[in-house]
């Protein structure tokens, strides 16, 4: 397939390979972190006037959808500040790689691995999601809680274990980076295969091993292994949406799960944020009480039984028709590939429906972040009520028709014969029919 | 072709209702947070008038697509008057900030039939057919189809 | 090692600037208002208004840059003319509030915000020199011992329509105490009427005619002007409990129990803060209500409240002539409403 080798342009390579962009854009995330957990905790209580609501769930988490992930894969992660602090300290410096430096080191537990706990995090920031959406205060607390407990687990464990195996943003692009169209593998095979050292290896902290990579899941983009490799046989490629997605690579169970997770989560969001539902809106927002119970028992029922019920279904048929021998976790695991496009595209159309009715709020908390009644660029309090447009609403229908077809496509190329991929992309006929109504209906 | 069929079921102009307009009434009450009713059928061409009704603290009540707005205390009921041209769901929202979940008090006003679902409905049903013709080209499939 | 370095400077710093911009921009802004003060309007639930007392000096000028932190609130100065300030969620406004008589002043909240929305309110203590405020005259309903806990009920309402146009043909037959002013203010419509109707003189009058006289003797009383006065301030204040329409079904107050008589219980009392208990307030639109209540019942009721019953005390809030407009404007519930009431 056609790939475009960034590293064969001496300016692309200087970028990815020397350390100081990468690290000027990790230390002006990290300081809009803080400030961001800053205004959360002393700013305006109201939402629309706050930084650390409108830059995180508008800005940053409609850029992670629509930018990030579409046209960089795992790209956030390589500029993410919420391990920076614990890794320099791993490291022992900023500008050094993987080596000496502070911590236990410890292996992550064998049990834990897999994408299970950020699936669980993922549901986690769900089921409280109404709140967390709209209070600055309990936003700037998750986002500390998660800074300091990346911080504490880089002391305890290796690597980057909590991106790896709890961060829930991690799980969601990694899941998605799958269809992203970069990635990062060797150049060629012999000169790594001749190499005993594996410096590579040891230097990545994601704890990947570059030779093996057949998926850019768990590949955070950190460009360790390409400014460590004394043979220059890294390479950065520019490749198709959804290479990732084939017959030949391998999923794992823990995948689908997480697949399942989000696809349950924007059909949870959509009804909530998005419904006209008023009393599901406060049910979900007061958490505690019994209405909020319900919704969480509702939402976890869609999450652990209903999609999965649908899945196993689809998977089961599947295999009926199937001539070859193939057992069920195989199966499960391989088609895990199907929720990928679908998932994604089903997140951008909710991003679209979510967002950009609010991108109004963007300017004035620039000009006012703290809603402390400032106007530094002069558009405090310019936000509109905001509407969707009736090409966003275009928009929507396409973007979830293309997941569609993507996903579809992607069951097919799995798929020993067209027949066998018949029950999965009536799965995914039958969700994108479900967001397409909560979205448009 | 697939492309050309798409932007056909996305622009093919839809047989308008044959239903007469009339003139409606409808009282929506806004509390903290929410419309009710949240979803409200009507058809095109009605005159509709909107009563609003808050039961808390000051709400009001913009309708996408329509240059429509009202805004209420509790106590003092307000309304309009708008004739329903476009047809399709159109969200209203509530413009008055009311608290953390004011920028999700949202309701659906449906204009005629929902057009814009239809439409969707459909795309989806040709980017199946389009995978199913697509896949044709895969040289491993068409031995495997023979 | 000198790169090294130079990173770990550059992160320090801007992290220092991450943290410098909220402190060093308060400073900033801060620095030229020290005789500012802040005020944060929140719903009572929320801790209501952040300062609620205020102490000032005759013909000094208060300075106040407030904003709301939940929904819309309002702000003004209780028993002046003077119009609210809206406060938005979020958005920052200024006045200045300035007092040239020393005495006790108070602020409150002017647009609803809950149905503990009356509790917005706060105090400005003005002391310095200056003609003090006056105190408010007794209310009539204490010089004449009107028990205005115990709502009287009209022992005979009009059985048609009243028209105050055809009392006044009336007029030149009627006693002089009937349109003396003491005599709206301290008598119901129906203990007028009776004592209109022993009137020998007027013999002559049907009953529905005795009452049309009624019905202009107390239009006569207000002009169209305060009517409309009364109108606005019933619509900013008590429509949200008793009703547009004046029936009582005010969105706050609509899902409380109809009073009943037969499950009153003394004993247990109500909860002020959650409503629990409360009734609905009386039906304004039924005559017997309003036409067996005087002027002066209706004006205690404003400025004291009602005891238990969720109905807040105006006193502080409104000036005599705003209390008798709105009385003369809730007459009108009445008025209007006699046709009906031989409905049922």
């Amino acid at each position: 397939m056609v790939r475009m080798d960034l590293t064969r342009y001496p300016w692309a390579l200087s970028i990815l390979r020397n350390r100081w962009p990468q690290f000027l854009l990790r230390a002006v995330t990290l300081a809009g972190f803080i400030f961001t957990i800053l205004a959360g905790l002393f700013g305006s209580t109201v939402g629309s006037h706050n930084f650390a609501i409108i830059f995180v769930w508008i800005a940053w988490w409609t850029a992670l959808k629509l930018i990030f992930i579409p046209f960089g894969g795992r790209s956030w992660c390589s500029i993410c500040p919420i391990p920076m602090p614990g890794e320099w300290l791993q490291n022992g410096g900023i500008l050094i790689p993987r080596g000496k430096g502070f911590g236990l080191n410890k292996r992550w537990p064998k049990a834990l691995r897999g994408s299970w706990l950020q699936a669980g995090g993922f549901l986690l920031i769900g089921l409280f999601g109404a709140l967390t959406l709209t209070s600055a205060s309990v936003t700037a607390f998750v986002l500390l809680f998660i800074i300091v407990l990346a911080f504490v687990l880089s002391l305890v464990f290796e690597r980057r274990s909590f991106c790896n195996y709890l961060c829930p943003i991690g799980g969601f692009t990694g899941l998605y980076a799958q269809a992203g169209p970069v990635e990062v593998r060797v150049k060629d095979a012999e000169v790594c295969a001749s190499h005993a050292e594996k410096t590579c290896y040891n230097a990545c902290p994601w704890g990947q091993y570059p030779l093996a990579l057949k998926s850019s899941a768990n590949c955070g983009l950190c460009m360790e292994c390409l400014r460590v490799c004394p043979s220059d046989n890294i390479v950065v490629n520019l490749r198709p949406w959804g290479s990732d997605l084939g017959p030949k690579t391998k999923h794992r169970l823990d995948e689908a799960f997480l697949g399942l997770v989000m696809l349950a989560s924007a059909l949870v969001d959509s009804a909530v944020f998005l419904g006209p539902w008023g009393e599901l809106k406060s049910a979900a927002y007061s958490i505690g009480s019994t209405p909020w119970f319900i919704f969480a028992g509702v939402f976890l029922f869609a999450a652990f039984v209903i999609l999965p019920g649908f899945y196993v279904g689809a998977v089961l048929l599947s295999i009926q028709l199937d001539s070859t021998r193939i057992t069920l976790r195989q199966s499960l695991a391989k088609y895990s590939q199907v929720l990928v496009p679908l998932g994604l595209m089903a997140w951008i159309a909710f991003t679209i429906s979510f967002a950009f009715a609010k991108f109004s709020y963007v300017l004035p908390v620039i000009s006012d972040p703290l809603g402390w009644g400032w106007n530094l660029i002069g558009y405090s309090n310019t936000a509109w009520v905001g509407q969707s447009t009736s090409l966003s609403l275009l928009l929507q229908i396409v973007i979830l028709a293309a997941g569609l077809f993507w996903s579809s496509r992607v069951a097919f190329r799995i798929s020993e014969t067209p027949r066998v991929a018949l029950p999965m992309i009536a799965f995914c006929g039958i969700f994108s029919y479900t967001m397409l109504w909560l979205l448009i209906g | 072709m697939f492309v050309l069929s798409g932007l056909l079921i996305l622009i093919a102009p839809f047989p308008q209702s044959s239903k007469t307009p009339q003139k409606r009434l409808i009282r929506i009450e806004a509390s903290s947070f929410q419309f009710t009713p949240g979803q409200i059928h009507i058809n095109p061409n009605d005159e509709v008038t909107v009563e609003l009704v808050s039961m808390d603290v000051v709400h009001g009540l913009s309708l996408d697509g329509y240059d429509f707005e009202l805004k209420a205390d509790p106590g003092q009921t307000v309304s309009a008057t708008f004739v329903a041209e476009k047809t399709g769901v159109f969200r209203f929202r509530c413009s008055v900030a009311c608290g953390n979940l004011h920028p999700f008090m949202i309701g659906k006003l449906q204009i005629g039939p929902n057009q814009l679902l239809i439409r969707g409905v459909a795309l989806l049903i040709l980017s199946i057919v389009a995978v199913f013709y697509s896949v044709r080209q895969i040289p491993q499939f068409q031995t495997r189809l023979a | 090692m000198k790169k090294e370095f130079l990173a770990r400077f550059l992160v320090i710093l801007f992290i220092l600037i991450a943290v410098a911009i909220p402190f060093a921009g308060q400073w900033l802004f801060s620095r030229n208002k020290t005789d500012i003060i802040e005020l944060h309007a929140r719903m009572p639930e929320n801790g209501g208004w952040s300062i609620d007392q205020i102490d000032a000096e005759v013909n000094e000028p208060i300075h106040l840059r407030m904003t709301s932190d939940d929904v819309v609130h309002g702000i003004a100065i209780g028993k002046s003319d003077l119009p609210g300030v809206d406060i938005f969620p979020g958005e920052f406004v200024e006045t200045t509030f300035v007092f040239d008589r020393p005495g006790q002043y108070t602020f409150y909240c002017t647009r609803w915000c809950g149905p503990n929305h009356w509790r917005m309110r706060g105090t400005i203590d003005v002391s310095g020199e200056g003609r003090p405020l006056q105190p408010e005259p007794q209310p009539l309903f204490v010089t004449l011992d009107i028990d205005i806990d115990s709502p009287p009920i009209a022992e005979t309402v009009p059985t048609e329509q009243v028209s105050a146009e055809r009392g006044a043909n009336f007029a030149s037959l009627l006693p002089t105490y009937a349109i003396d002013r003491t005599t709206y203010l301290s008598t119901s419509p129906a203990v007028l009427w009776m004592r209109l109707r022993a009137e020998s003189a007027l013999s002559n009058l049907s009953d529905q005619d005795i009452w049309d006289a009624v019905a202009w003797i107390w239009q006569g009383q207000t002009t169209p002007a305060n009517l409309e006065n009364g109108q606005r301030l019933y619509a900013e204040n008590c429509a949200a409990c008793h009703g547009e329409t004046g029936k009582g079904d005010g969105v706050m107050a609509r899902n409380n129990p109809v009073w009943d008589p037969g499950n009153h219980n003394m004993d247990k009392s109500s909860d002020s803060f959650t409503g629990e208990g409360f009734v609905r307030p009386r039906d304004f639109s039924d005559p017997k209500n309003l036409l067996g209540t005087s002027s002066a019942l209706l004006e205690g009721k404003i400025i004291r409240g009602g005891m238990g019953t969720g109905m807040p005390y105006w006193g502080p809030i409104f000036t005599s002539q705003q209390i008798e407009d709105l009385i003369s404007y809730l007459f009108t519930f009445a008025w209007d409403a006699t046709s009906e009431a031989n409905l049922d």
